[in-house]
């Protein structure tokens, strides 16, 4: 994930739901309307480039408690919810990634990275595992009729996220140039 | 809101990434002159404001939590704004840097002109910055490495002598083992290293 990556880009670009902790007047625009302020308690879609650094600062902590608080509260996103989640968890092949959200993994990471949550990364970790066993038997099937050609379009393909979808290019890369090479001799 | 035209930037990027991956050829789409002016006029509306949010916190003498935060969403869409525009050009220019490298041998602008409908496709900036690296290129050939063709093939030769056809007439060419003349449709039996250069060329296809 460097800093001119493509993909993480786009993915920063992700809102999520979020609570503002403070009055805020002149931010209105990110509610939609300018020149207003933003009320205290009010929800507002923001993108993670910035709600990330807006949920860490905040008040001082020293003065006290009440103003230690960060100036907006990230909420739980849908795509985290426990719903998504035990979906997961009963059939990681059979999901569609894509449709939750086409940057999922990164998200996932980031989310979790913010949250030191150990229960997401599990469910991650099982998820991925699971994933890559489909991803390898899809890439690794090359017909040779169709070396050269683009590679299969099957349902499982569409349902890909981002970081898998570059996964899967890279191994049927690799795995039709072996075969071609072998051909070849 | 700030930062979506930047978001639409790095989309075109990401167009751009997937057409060079899937085409194998160097393409570049048309550089993105009026999306990206415009995400600098938000640029320069941002920092404006950052200015006037300073120069409001000096007046009134505290500095409360309200102007820091209206100072630092100011600063974060400046700064998202700068991720994305310079990722979008990074992309470009390795994109230019391939290119130089594989096209060697020849002048890169004028390849890029028969490869293109014209180097229209980049920027000014960028046209310099290509003749400059593929300065670079030749100053690096010929400097301590002149024994090596640095920017020749990089698959390893398996053969010292190939079928090669000619794909365009390339007139008189000049080897180690005399004269060829290419014309097209003919066919050659010759050694790999004389003829690299013209298969990258496009004059000659490998049998």
């Amino acid at each position: 994930m460097s800093y001119y990556d493509i993909d993480d880009i786009l993915a920063d670009a992700s809102k999520f739901p979020c609570r503002f902790n403070y009055d805020i007047p002149g931010l209105g625009y990110l509610e939609g309307n300018a020149g207003k302020e933003i009320r205290k308690n009010a929800k507002v879609e923001l993108p993670l480039w910035l709600a990330r650094i807006l949920a860490i600062v905040g008040g001082d902590a020293g003065l006290n408690d009440e103003d230690a608080l960060p100036f907006v509260e990230l909420m739980q996103p849908e795509m985290f919810s426990p719903k998504v989640l035990n979906a997961i968890k009963s059939g990681p092949v059979t999901l569609d990634v894509h449709s939750i959200n086409s940057h999922f993994y990164a998200l996932a990471i980031k989310w979790a990275t913010l949250f030191n949550d150990r229960d997401l990364i599990e469910v991650l970790n099982y998820m991925l595992l699971e994933r890559c066993q489909e991803i390898n038997n899809h890439a690794s099937s090359v017909q040779l009729e169709n070396v050269g050609r683009g590679g299969s379009q099957g349902t499982f393909m569409l349902t890909l996220d981002e970081f898998e979808k570059v996964l899967y290019k890279d191994s049927h890369e690799s795995c039709k140039d072996t075969k071609k090479w072998v051909i070849r001799k | 809101m700030y930062g979506d035209l930047g978001s639409k930037l790095v989309l075109e990027a990401k167009r751009a990434q997937q057409l060079n991956r899937s085409s194998g050829a160097e393409q570049l789409p048309m550089f993105q002159d009026e999306l990206i002016r415009n995400i600098i006029k938000e640029v320069g509306q941002l920092s404006k404001s950052a200015e006037y949010l300073t120069a409001q916190q000096e007046e009134t003498g505290f500095q409360d939590k309200v102007a820091r935060c209206q100072y630092f969403v100011t600063l974060l869409c400046i700064e998202r704004n700068k991720r994305c525009l310079l990722a979008y050009q990074k992309l470009r220019s390795d994109a230019l840097d391939t290119f130089t490298w594989n096209r060697n041998g020849i002048d890169p602008i004028s390849s890029l002109n028969a490869a293109h409908q014209g180097s229209a496709n980049l920027s000014h900036h960028e046209q310099e910055y290509l003749k400059e690296y593929a300065q670079l290129v030749t100053d690096m050939k010929s400097g301590d490495y002149t024994d090596i063709d640095l920017s020749g093939s990089l698959t390893p030769p398996s053969d010292v002598f190939i079928d090669v056809r000619v794909l365009k007439d390339a007139g008189e060419i000049q080897t180690e083992y005399g004269v060829f003349n290419l014309i097209k449709d003919s066919q050659f039996f010759v050694r790999q290293a004389d003829v690299e250069r013209l298969i990258q060329q496009g004059y000659l296809q490998k049998l």
